[in-house]
């Protein structure tokens, strides 16, 4: 708990926040809640959530050693080889990324279990977009 | 005399001791071992011979005149590596934290100005807790020196940095000057500014391995060449090194006795290209299939994997190689990897290592982050790096080599002596799908099946273009060849341009886009 003294047209407000530890609720549900705020800008990933909160849930997921396979680069996603809760080796090729009129293979960085997968075949991605969530 | 004799040997035997015996249990308990350990586990065995071990600080403030210092926190001198004289320093983190003052500065210019005057390798071993505050601007002038004789150093004699401990603040822009760098995951610390400030600072909290550990240098920041697990792994893979380079400028490789075959026919090579230009495939295994003895001696492995760089040795004789990855995002040229391109083309110009470049590359990579990155003067350093070279330039276009990134990779245009094509390769302005939609706007638009048109013109444009008989036709290619006899003909080719003579005009320096 961090306890913060914030400014607000002259006011002041004692606010009190809490890292959320609960991630793998958190980071699966991030890509499909919706968000009203979200609609405005459809393409950007970390939907504009209330500040705290938003840290917060960045925070935990990478303290609960998850690992996010994140896309190298534009494209789109020609092949998912793996289903959620799929154990993983390290070097599996987990997904086929068609980009640069190549179908680059996306290898798993390490070894894990396979938690969420925020695209399927035909999604277009940019770099730095989530693909899959590792554990 | 005898007296005499004895107390010089138990002076030498005092300051070899470093920081004490306690300090010394320290350092191993930590996993490291102590400057002396260090250089005699890289030099020939017995070859090591110190210099200026006594040297003292001549500091008086806060009470620096009481504190005694062997060697002044740094153990300096020459020996051999395979036979080859090379100059050494190694800061001893038992004495003072190997903090540097004005006398520890001095003994390091002391063996830089040495190895240049000789002509031979430095390695400077990093183990420091930065500047000695209480020395003040003294030791601060002690890095100025350093980072001077560094550059004045540079292009003439391999400069190798080792960090095996903490190296931060201004201290880590020694071996930032230099040639390579070597980390020890787990052991070695690199940064600026460290963690407390960055976190009072931003508020940002990082580990100090995070920050800058073998990892981050290795994979994120493309500061370091090398990470190993062990002190030991590193002290060997620094002799791989120095053994593809010339002890300076003036000198070539040395030539290593060969087992392999130089007239080696590789079937394998004809089918390692998948027929489906759009399937990737491994390019480090074709240069483990031209090299001799299939040995590859890769540099910055776990950066921008999209091109690889490395030695090989080809007929015995050194070998720079420069190869796009298309596995690794389409084998693109992007900001970090013309940068890391671009210095290790440089590197081997410096030191009169001929360069090998295996082209298959689809382009430059498109996106927002690359052109605000200014992907534009980064790419332009490759250009840059090629054109200056005037060591013998081969390039083999694998398969794809398409606009400004198939003249980046040393067309014949850059200056490449000689330029072979595989029958795969597709040398043209851009990809057929992307060529097909412009040329045949027209006639795709007005087409009654577009699609179907579309396909139709695209294979019709790859037929007609992406091949390498057009460019041969031109003379831009020297020769199209059968892959498997590949490796006979380029030893062939580095063979005949052995003699090559060529120099730029006189000039103070270029002005290559930083």
């Amino acid at each position: 708990m961090r306890k913060f003294l914030i400014n607000v047209n002259g006011k002041q407000y004692e606010v009190e926040v809490e890292e959320i530890t609960n991630i793998a609720s958190a980071s699966k549900a991030q890509p499909v809640q919706p968000q009203p705020k979200a609609q405005v800008q459809p393409v950007q990933k970390a939907a504009p959530q209330p500040e705290p909160k938003a840290e917060a849930s960045k925070k935990v997921e990478a303290q609960a050693g998850q690992e996010v396979v994140k896309a190298p680069m534009p494209g789109t996603i020609l092949k998912v080889n793996v289903s959620e809760g799929d154990s993983i080796k390290q070097g599996d090729v987990i997904l086929i990324l068609e980009a640069m009129k190549m179908e680059n293979e996306i290898v798993a960085p390490r070894d894990g279990k396979v938690v969420s997968i925020a695209v399927s075949e035909g999604t277009s991605v940019n770099t730095g977009d989530d693909m899959v969530v590792l554990e | 005399m005898k007296e005499k004799i004895n107390k010089l040997v138990d002076m030498k035997k005092k300051i070899e001791l470093g920081g004490g015996e306690k300090r010394i249990e320290k350092q191993h308990s930590q996993g490291k071992l102590t400057a002396r350990e260090r250089i005699n586990l890289l030099l020939d065995e017995g070859s090591f011979v110190e210099i200026d071990a006594f040297v003292k600080h001549r500091c008086t403030n806060f009470g620096m005149e009481k504190v005694e210092a062997n060697a002044d926190g740094v153990v300096t001198g020459y020996g051999t590596i395979d036979g080859r004289l090379v100059f050494v320093y190694a800061q001893d983190f038992t004495v003072l934290g190997g903090s540097l003052g004005e006398m520890h500065a001095n003994k390091i210019v002391k063996v830089q100005q040495m190895a240049l005057k000789m002509g031979a390798p430095l390695i400077g071993i990093n183990d420091s807790g930065g500047a000695r505050i209480q020395e003040g601007v003294d030791a601060l002038s002690g890095y100025g020196k350093i980072f001077y004789n560094n550059t004045i150093a540079s292009g003439v004699i391999p400069q190798i940095s080792v960090i095996l401990g903490p190296c931060a603040g201004g201290a880590v822009y020694s071996p930032a000057l230099t040639d390579f760098i070597f980390m020890v995951d787990g052991v070695s610390r690199m940064f600026i500014t460290g963690p407390q400030v960055i976190k009072a600072v931003t508020g940002e909290d990082v580990t100090q391995e995070e920050l800058g550990g073998a990892n981050t240098h290795n994979r994120v920041s493309g500061v370091a060449h090398f990470m190993d697990n062990t002190e030991e792994e590193c002290m060997e893979r620094i002799k791989r090194l120095l053994s593809y380079l010339p002890s300076n400028n003036l000198e070539s490789p040395p030539v290593y006795d060969i087992n392999d075959d130089i007239n080696r026919v590789e079937e394998r090579l004809n089918e390692i290209v998948p027929d489906n230009p759009n399937k990737p495939y491994d390019m480090k295994e074709i240069i483990s299939l031209l090299a001799d003895n299939g040995e590859f001696f890769e540099v910055q492995e776990h950066y921008a994997q999209n091109i690889i760089t490395g030695f090989i040795r080809l007929n015995g004789k050194s070998i720079g190689v420069i190869a796009n990855q298309p596995r690794v995002l389409a084998g693109c040229l992007d900001i970090n990897a013309s940068d890391k391109a671009a210095r290790f083309i440089r590197t081997c110009d410096a030191f009169n290592i001929p360069l090998l470049n295996l082209v298959d590359v689809p382009g430059f990579l498109p996106g927002t982050d690359q052109e605000y990155g200014g992907i534009i003067r980064h790419g332009a350093k490759m250009l840059y790096a090629y054109s200056e070279a005037t060591v013998p330039k081969v390039t083999l276009i694998i398969r794809k080599a398409y606009g400004g990134a198939y003249l980046a990779m040393c067309s014949k245009d850059l200056g490449a002596d000689q330029v072979f094509a595989w029958p795969s390769a597709e040398i043209a302005v851009m990809g057929p799908e992307g060529a097909a939609n412009i040329i045949f706007k027209d006639e795709i638009k007005e087409s009654s099946n577009p699609t179907e048109t579309r396909a139709e013109k695209i294979k019709e444009y790859r037929d007609v273009v992406a091949n390498p008989y057009i460019a041969a036709s031109r003379g831009f290619i020297d020769d199209v060849i059968v892959p498997s006899i590949t490796r006979p003909r380029l030893i062939s080719a580095f063979d005949m341009l052995e003699s090559k003579r060529e120099s730029n005009p006189r000039k103070k320096h270029g002005n290559m886009p930083v």
